[in-house]
């Protein structure tokens, strides 16, 4: 009887709220998907090069799922107690047909358990489905193509997204308990506490909203126009700026919309007062989890940002030269003519790079004159360092970048007369690539030998031999005459060796490169490849732009439930205020109207904040700390930009629908209850 | 008093709640007249059907038969649009609770009926000048119910329910959250509504104090009518009409057997 009875109560708390048993099956699919990272194909191949640094995201995963289950803890939390708070009449009953507490709150925690375990039956193979998705949608993404892609089922991810789920649900199950320990029957009748209308005075609001938007905008100042510099201090103070002023905007908002109904009220019609008043009242009452669920948004937007841009943005700079050779030239022919290698071979040629000859060394007499370049660069903020540690050692010969520039399909360097080009391995990240392009533009030249060389306004980044591990900080791109003339080695530096592109297509990248590996390790050559590389650089990216797109939508959904629901549960709680009102002659529409409008509002103040905070947040972000690599296509960034903000739009819309359906269901069930009466 | 015509006239008004075995009668086809200008209570033991009836005439609940008929409109088949129009326009209600809305002030509590139906608050506020100095609410206007007095909430209401000048005002236990003190207060005023702006007003009660302003009383008893008292305004002065009210409830304490 007792077990019927629970599993009659959680059916119907399943059928009366999507949203909170929708909420259930997120969280399930929220674990799992992150728990079972280890399993998914990138994370496999990863772990084959990159074995260390793979270790060392799987030592982090636990600190990433305990902080979901923070935050899941309170989206379960909320979705459970909008659940009970629906039930309370039902509750205080038991209570007075004489069932003991101990015994009303076993049957919740049955409830719970029975719920629990039927989300896990949807939310699991659910989970199992998306992380399989994710998995071939990143090994596509990422570009290694599809390594032998198996179905993968992480025991480990299900034992601890069970364990997790059923803790978060126990735990809030114990809370609510708690709660409901100290409330008296009589008050259980009753529609729950509703907040009394708390009136601040005018100048206080108007201080906490002035004050709030002061700090927000300091913080904005702080971030567009001092985060370059990424002193602590300054990061300290953003962040503090910014919490504290979006707390104190949402304190003072209350107040604000007061003032503002105050001085619409007399030409008002309908129900517009009423709506407002509803809304002021949330406002008042939930400023703390406004301001907490607009935070969240900030943080899921800019998380979501940067994953994309991280994943994206680096996705086609990745592959300049495949293998990079260093043997005796007749070796290298000699490997080179054999017939399983010939076939996989677009191209092979001599890179010419070389140290200058000691007179042109720094120090020596013939140094190359680089005052114009420091001119320029200090013109440019944030230089100093550049500027201190400006010097051009190496050299390398035209023709062999322009086979880098040909094999990769870009446009080749025509130097002519006296001009030369620079080279940086270092332009891809952060500041250098703009500041030293920024210098180029306004028109260099360097002198050698007495005459000056002008120097292309194009910065060229792209890597001149396999192993990315080798960086050039500045290298200077010379004429082939002129590199015999400087170049302290006249012996090519090393063979670069591409793919080709047939090979590539059809065995899929990474396998190409593991074939030739295999080929080039068999004949026992010194060389580098691509892959030492890509492992690495692949591994930043998966783990980056992964990591921080799963906590930008677990953020954002936690935010929105919490929303959605802190929403829900007032609209319960004044429910008798919509009884009132159709006594009063409101109509059943015009107060799902007003309810629609309501939620709207309610959405929106959450959004607006978020959004404009979230734009100065992003420009922060990819002016400071994280920079669009200099090869991504911004056309491809600003595509995707646009269709993930059309993306967060679109599920905005759906919760807010579904929110809206959900309230605009609970009237009309209780006028429909009222009448038929 | 300005007694002229009918305005409210219940015709067999029947209401059943339950089905089947579970049916219990709460009101058996009732029939009688409300006057204009009338302040007529309704009187009657727990259960006895009396809120049922004010709530059938409220359109707060569906009658199972009959005619609820305000002046010659059959409201009881009302609904959508005419019905809202109905509620708020045509009638004023007043709740035991008072039934304000927490979050609005006085002020916009006051003329909610009238923005419903078109009304902005700056044309009615003559309207509601006048009838906050009447109902001696003037300096809680700007409040909100939370920062009044259970009387001034219960005034409020009252005014609520007078803003768009209904033709009835329904009123169910208007007193009964209100101390002896208040209650004196607000029937007073309602007094005053009912004799200087000729406001017809249908009041439910227990409370033989609060029936005793009232020119007529129906003593309700199993859905039925059971008993009617007069009063001659002229004449008797509430003081000497409570004691016949106490008689008659004494009397129908006691059971049918011993009523006049």
């Amino acid at each position: 009887m007792f077990f019927k009875q629970v599993r009659r109560n959680a059916a119907k708390n399943r059928k009366g709220n999507g949203l909170f048993f929708g909420s259930l099956v997120i969280s399930i699919v929220a674990f799992y998907t992150l728990l079972s990272l280890g399993e998914q194909d990138v994370m496999r191949y990863l772990a084959t090069v990159e074995s260390d640094a793979v270790r060392k995201l799987m030592m982090l995963l636990p600190v990433v799922y305990m902080v979901s289950l923070f935050f899941v803890f309170f989206l379960v939390y909320f979705a459970c107690r909008y659940q009970t708070d629906r039930r309370r009449r039902e509750l205080g009953m038991y209570l007075m047909l004489g069932m003991r507490r101990s015994r009303l709150f076993f049957m919740l925690f049955c409830e719970t358990l029975w719920s629990s375990l039927l989300s896990l039956l949807i939310g699991l193979p659910i989970a199992l489905f998306l992380t399989e998705g994710i998995s071939l949608a990143t090994a596509k993404v990422v570009g290694i193509g599809i390594i032998g892609h198996r179905f993968s089922l992480s025991p480990y991810g299900l034992l601890w997204t069970v364990c997790g789920f059923v803790l978060v649900q126990l735990l809030s199950m114990a809370i609510i308990c708690a709660r409901l320990a100290k409330t008296q029957p009589a008050d259980l009748f009753g529609s729950g506490d509703t907040k009394k209308q708390t009136v601040m005075s005018a100048t206080a609001s108007t201080l906490f909203f002035a004050a709030g938007l002061l700090l927000l905008l300091i913080a904005y100042y702080l971030g567009i126009a001092q985060m370059r510099t990424l002193r602590l201090s300054v990061l300290l103070s953003l962040v503090a700026c910014g919490i504290l002023g979006t707390f104190l905007l949402y304190r003072g908002l209350g107040g604000f919309l007061g003032a503002r109904i105050r001085r619409k009220s007399p030409g008002a019609l309908g129900l517009q007062t009423f709506t407002a008043r509803q809304v002021q009242e949330n406002v008042l009452s939930q400023h703390q989890s406004l301001a907490v669920s607009s935070l969240l948004l900030l943080m899921a937007l800019a998380c979501i940002s940067y994953g994309i841009s991280m994943g994206f943005g680096r996705s086609d700079d990745s592959r300049s030269v495949d293998f990079s050779l260093f043997d005796e030239e007749q070796q290298i022919d000699a490997i080179l003519e054999k017939d399983d290698i010939r076939g996989m071979v677009k191209d092979a040629y001599p890179l010419y790079l070389s140290m200058v000859k000691d007179d042109y060394y720094f120090g020596g007499e013939k140094t190359f004159d680089t005052q114009k370049l420091a001119d320029a660069l200090r013109t440019i903020d944030g230089s100093d360092n550049m500027i201190e540690n400006l010097h051009l050692e190496y050299i390398i010969a035209e023709s062999s970048y322009n086979r880098i520039l040909k094999n990769i399909g870009k446009e080749e360097l025509h130097l002519e007369g006296k001009q030369a080009a620079l080279c940086s391995s270092l332009a891809r990240d952060g500041d250098f690539g703009t500041i030293l392009e920024g210098a180029l533009k306004k028109g260099v030249s360097i002198g050698i030998d007495g005459k000056d060389y002008g120097i292309l306004p194009t910065l060229y980044y792209h890597n001149v031999v396999a192993d990315r591990a080798i960086t050039l900080y500045m290298a200077l791109i010379v004429p082939d005459d002129l590199y015999q003339t400087l170049a302290r080695n006249q012996e090519p530096y090393c063979r670069n060796l591409s793919l080709s592109d047939e090979v590539v297509e059809s065995m899929g990248l990474m396998q190409a490169v593991q074939k030739m590996n295999s080929l080039l390790t068999a004949s026992g050559i010194e060389y580098d490849s691509f892959l030492g590389g890509i492992g690495r650089n692949l591994f930043y990216t998966v783990a980056a732009s992964y990591l921080t797109i799963y906590l930008g939508i677990l953020f954002w959904l936690i935010a929105n439930t919490v929303i959605g629901l802190n929403y829900l549960i007032s609209q319960r709680q004044t429910k008798g205020r919509y009884e009132t009102l159709a006594i009063l002659g409101a109509d059943t529409d015009s107060m799902c109207r007003s309810v629609k409008k309501q939620i709207g509002i309610y959405f929106s103040l959450v959004l607006c904040v978020a959004l404009v905070s979230s734009a100065a947040a992003i420009y922060t972000m990819f002016t400071s700390f994280t920079k669009l690599p200099l090869g991504a296509s911004i056309s491809t960034v600003a595509a995707l930009s646009a269709a993930a903000l059309a993306f967060f739009g679109a599920v905005e819309a759906v919760y807010i629908y579904i929110v809206k359906r959900t309230a605009v269901r609970e009237i009309k069930d209780s006028a429909a209850e009222q009448r038929d009466l | 008093m300005n007694i002229k015509n009918e305005i409210l006239q219940v015709e067999s008004l029947t209401k059943v709640y339950g089905k089947g075995n579970n049916r219990t009668m709460a009101l058996n086809s009732i029939t009688f007249h409300v006057l204009e200008g009338e302040f007529l209570g309704i009187m009657g033991a727990s259960g006895s059907g009396k809120t049922t009836l004010l709530n059938c005439i409220a359109t707060m609940r569906k009658p199972t038969s009959g005619k609820v008929i305000l002046r010659g409109k059959d409201i009881s088949g009302f609904c959508g649009k005419d019905l809202a129009g109905y509620r708020g326009q045509e009638i004023g209600y007043l709740f035991q609770e008072f039934e304000l809305l927490d979050n609005l002030t006085a002020r916009e509590n006051i003329t909610l009926p009238l923005a419903l139906h078109g009304v902005t608050e700056k044309k009615a506020e003559p309207r509601i000048q006048e009838i906050a100095s009447l109902l001696d609410i003037s300096d809680v206007l700007e409040k909100f119910p939370a920062q009044m007095s259970g009387g001034q909430k219960q005034r409020v209401a009252a005014a609520r329910a007078l803003i768009s000048d209904p033709d009835i005002i329904l009123a169910d236990e208007p007193t009964g959250s209100l101390d002896s003190k208040n209650s004196k207060i607000l029937m007073d005023k309602l007094s005053a509504v009912n004799k200087e702006q000729h406001k017809t007003i249908m009041m439910v009660t227990h409370d033989a104090n609060a029936a005793s302003y009232c020119s007529r009383i129906l003593f309700i008893q199993d859905g039925q009518i059971f008993h009617e008292l007069r009063r001659n305004v002229q004449m008797e002065s509430t003081k000497d009409f409570y004691r016949r009210i106490v008689t008659v409830m004494a009397q129908l304490g006691g059971g049918s057997a011993n009523v006049l």
